[in-house]
């Protein structure tokens, strides 16, 4: 039984035809994951005698000699391992060559699994080759493995084999090629263990890496991720591949925080693993002062921000002689040295100042009300950055909300505009809210109705968390005769069928003392960043008495007790913050503009919160 | 080759599957359309032949085509909370060779809805479970030498860490 497959494969020496051929049934089976191996690209076969010592090499076909540059009768009778030593003057195995695989080949032959992975392996002539290996035991009729198999299909190797650097972070040189969910069921990557007749065993070594990644892991936390590290060797090298840490990132916060980041990372050349991290631990979080040219003119005060991808753009404001005016800057920080730019825009909506402006999908904005020359405003205009001649369009409505200023507003989906709130020209305070579908052809302003609203105010904040959820904070209540600074915190679930405002934390009485002592001065007109994962960050604003603080303080609203607390950042803080001039850039900075003193309106010194280290690796 | 409106095959026909002891399965055309690659071959060879599946031992075939059959009939008639209910149903008795085959069967056969089912269920047992737990879960031998375990632990400390942000201490002043 052992002469007959040695003298086939003996006579198939010089060619590299498959072994597995249609017509013929060989005695023993390979599979259909070989057979893909071989359709997709040419491969190397090589098979070695499993009775003899050390496992000499039996077959070799024409693609091996070919690809490694060794002939036949130069590996004929010798064991695989030449391949892992640098060139063939090497009297030892280079470093990078993971010892890990190593060991985990030679369990699998020495218990007669399959095994299925990638390897660094070196040419005759030193160049190096990254190896996806396939090892397959081959048994005669009696179940007794004789040959093993090896499938190789190759790629170049292009990481750097100067002397090895800190291990920290490194990457993975078994790099799995993962597709992003999108492709996620790639043929290639599974085998099936064909029957049970081998002792039993932990059945996670028959699943290959890919498919653990991208189907298991791919699910888990960032924390749940990373303490698997410590299960075994096999886990510990999966936590550190950079694809597996994008797809975590895209299944915990979403496709849109995902293409946000991807942007950052690209061009920053950040470690993904790094990116979620910092983004769950927040410990990289620092201040930092940034100068930029150019210059907003006429200065004004009171105008709004957003962030549109890299850009910060500005609209609008009070002018010096306390005049509304409406032009649009831009100012792009992805360039090596920012400047304000002033943007020439086709029919500017009429200067305001009060208003709110939201950054929607694709290089879009949107304004709202605010307090225009003669009065309030209750009208919507659009603006495409990308367009070659940028114009405001305005969103024609036949019904709208009524007009306000020192509303809050926040985007849902990247299309949907949300405001609430506000102060109307009576002087009273609203406690509403609508939704403005901006996908539609024709927008309709549509109140959410509630049966019970939280007190009305100005000044506020609302944040959306993940897809469908907005969280209020703060701002001017109401609160009998009275208006005070609130600290409550109240959010709002979209998808619900009867959608009503939760009451979070705070204190239930605007300006009054709260019941756990644990929340925040009450502020308005403050900050409030989401970040990804549903918490909130809030710093700024103005708080009862002459304190200037800008404290930054963080919120997990899906705690079981939602408790604020105080996230201590490196850095000089701002003494001055307010919200309709702060905005969130990229997922990672957030960029705090204008202060009380006159020369702070030129916006030339900018503070910014840096969420993570921006420093990439190099 | 496929002249027949889909609809006259899925009445009809039976399509043949060989597993990997040569035993076949005969499932209805629609309950084998649940799987990509099946829908594929057939296609092109149409439902003459039988498909051969050489890696799928009968268990797993068995229960891959319950699975199917019931989604295919449920697709239209039954609510969604009745079949999440008999999904879990479904799931409860499988021990973790059976999962785990079933996974790759999936993949294989391209099932998505099956194999998202499966993997998440995986996924919530691993989640919240430490190193050691895992372990156990999954009967994997820990290959690591104590100062590597070490070494991977003071390295992934934040993962430990609940938040370690502080509370607010100080008293909130009533407003004048």
């Amino acid at each position: 039984m052992d002469e007959s497959p040695k003298k086939e494969l003996a006579e198939r020496r010089n060619t590299s035809s498959h072994l597995h051929r249609k017509e013929e049934t060989p005695s023993w089976h390979l599979g259909a994951p070989v057979d893909i191996f071989f359709r997709s690209s040419p491969c190397r076969i090589v098979v070695v005698n499993a009775q003899e010592l050390d496992h000499p090499i039996i077959y070799v076909n024409l693609i091996f000699e070919q690809v490694t540059g060794y002939r036949a009768d130069e590996v004929l009778g010798r064991n695989c391992r030449f391949l892992q030593y640098q060139g063939s003057f090497a009297k030892t195995r280079y470093p990078l060559v993971d010892i890990r695989i190593l060991t985990e080949i030679c369990r699998c032959l020495s218990e007669g699994f399959d095994f299925e992975g990638e390897r660094l392996n070196f040419r005759k002539g030193g160049s190096p080759l990254m190896n996806r290996l396939y090892i397959k035991p081959i048994c005669n009729d009696e179940g007794i493995i004789t040959h093993f198999l090896g499938v190789q299909s190759f790629k170049e190797a292009n990481f750097d084999l100067s002397p090895l650097r800190g291990l920290v972070w490194k990457k993975s040189s078994g790099a799995i090629h993962t597709h992003i969910l999108g492709d996620m069921y790639s043929q290639k990557s599974l085998f099936v263990h064909r029957d049970c007749s081998f002792k039993k065993c932990c059945p996670l070594y028959k699943v290959s890496d890919e498919v653990l990644v991208v189907n298991i892991l791919a699910r888990l936390t960032p924390r749940d991720v990373t303490s698997l590290g410590s299960v075994c060797h096999r886990f510990y090298n999966l936590t550190k591949d950079e694809s597996l840490w994008k797809l975590v990132c895209q299944n915990i916060w979403g496709q849109e925080t995902f293409s946000i980041l991807e942007s950052v990372a690209r061009r920053r050349r950040l470690w993904w693993g790094k990116i979620v991290r910092e983004l769950t631990t927040l410990e990289a979080a620092a201040w930092r002062k940034l100068t930029v040219g150019g210059s907003v003119e006429p200065s004004c005060i009171n105008f709004s921000v957003c962030a549109v991808g890299s850009k910060v753009v500005l609209f609008g404001g009070e002018g010096v002689n306390m005049q509304p005016v409406n032009d649009t800057f831009v100012l792009d920080l992805n360039e090596d040295c920012p400047e304000w730019t002033h943007i020439n825009v086709n029919s500017a909506p009429p200067g305001r100042w009060g208003h709110t402006l939201s950054g929607l999908s694709d290089s879009r904005l949107v304004v709202f009300g605010g307090c225009g020359r003669n009065g309030l405003l209750n009208d919507a205009f659009v603006l495409d950055l990308d367009e070659p001649q940028p114009t405001w369009h305005e969103v024609s409505c036949s019904t709208r909300p009524l007009p306000r200023s020192w509303h809050s507003s926040c985007i849902l989906d990247g299309t949907k505009l949300i405001v609430s709130g506000g102060c109307t020209d009576s002087g009273a305070l609203l406690s509403d809210t609508f939704l403005l579908d901006l996908t539609m052809e024709k927008p309709v302003w549509k109140e959410i109705n509630v049966s019970w609203r939280p007190p009305s105010r100005l000044g506020h904040t609302l944040s959306v968390l993940g897809n469908h959820k907005i969280l209020m904070y703060g701002g001017l209540a109401t609160s009998g005769p009275l208006r005070l600074r609130s600290s409550d915190v109240y959010i709002m679930d979209l998808s619900e069928e009867e959608t009503r405002w939760k009451y979070v934390t705070g204190s239930m009485l605007p300006g009054g003392v709260s019941t756990c002592n644990s929340a925040p001065p009450p502020r308005l007109d403050h900050a409030a960043v989401s970040l990804p994962g549903g918490r909130v960050v809030v710093f700024g604003g103005s708080i009862a008495g002459s304190r200037l603080e800008t404290k930054v303080y963080i919120l997990d609203p899906m705690e079981e007790k939602p408790t604020w607390r105080i996230l201590y950042v490196q850095g000089r803080q701002p003494k001055y913050a307010s919200g309709h001039s702060t905005c969130l850039v990229g997922g990672t900075r957030v960029v705090v503009l204008g202060g009380h003193h006159t020369e702070d309106w030129m916006l030339t010194e900018l503070h910014e919160l840096c969420l993570i280290n921006l420093k990439g690796t190099d | 080759m496929a002249e027949d409106p889909t609809a006259a095959m899925a009445k009809e026909c039976k399509v043949r599957l060989k597993i990997s002891d040569d035993t076949i399965f005969e499932v209805e055309y629609a309950v084998a359309m649940q799987s990509q690659m099946l829908k594929n071959a057939l296609s092109d060879t149409g439902t003459d032949g039988t498909v051969p599946l050489h890696n799928i031992s009968s268990e797993i075939m068995a229960k891959v085509v319950e699975y199917c059959a019931y989604h295919v009939n449920a697709a239209n008639t039954i609510s969604e909370k009745d079949v999440k209910i008999w999904d879990q149903e479904f799931l409860k008795d499988l021990d973790q060779a059976t999962l785990f085959n079933l996974i790759m069967a999936t993949q294989y056969m391209v099932i998505h809805n099956l194999q998202d089912l499966i993997c998440q269920t995986v996924a919530d047992r691993i989640k919240d479970k430490s190193a050691e737990e895992v372990r156990e879960i999954f009967n994997i031998q820990n290959d690591l030498t104590p100062e590597e375990e070490e070494e991977i632990r003071h390295e992934n400390q934040w993962a430990f860490e609940e938040e370690g942000w502080p509370e607010i201490q100080e008293e909130v002043r009533l407003e004048g």
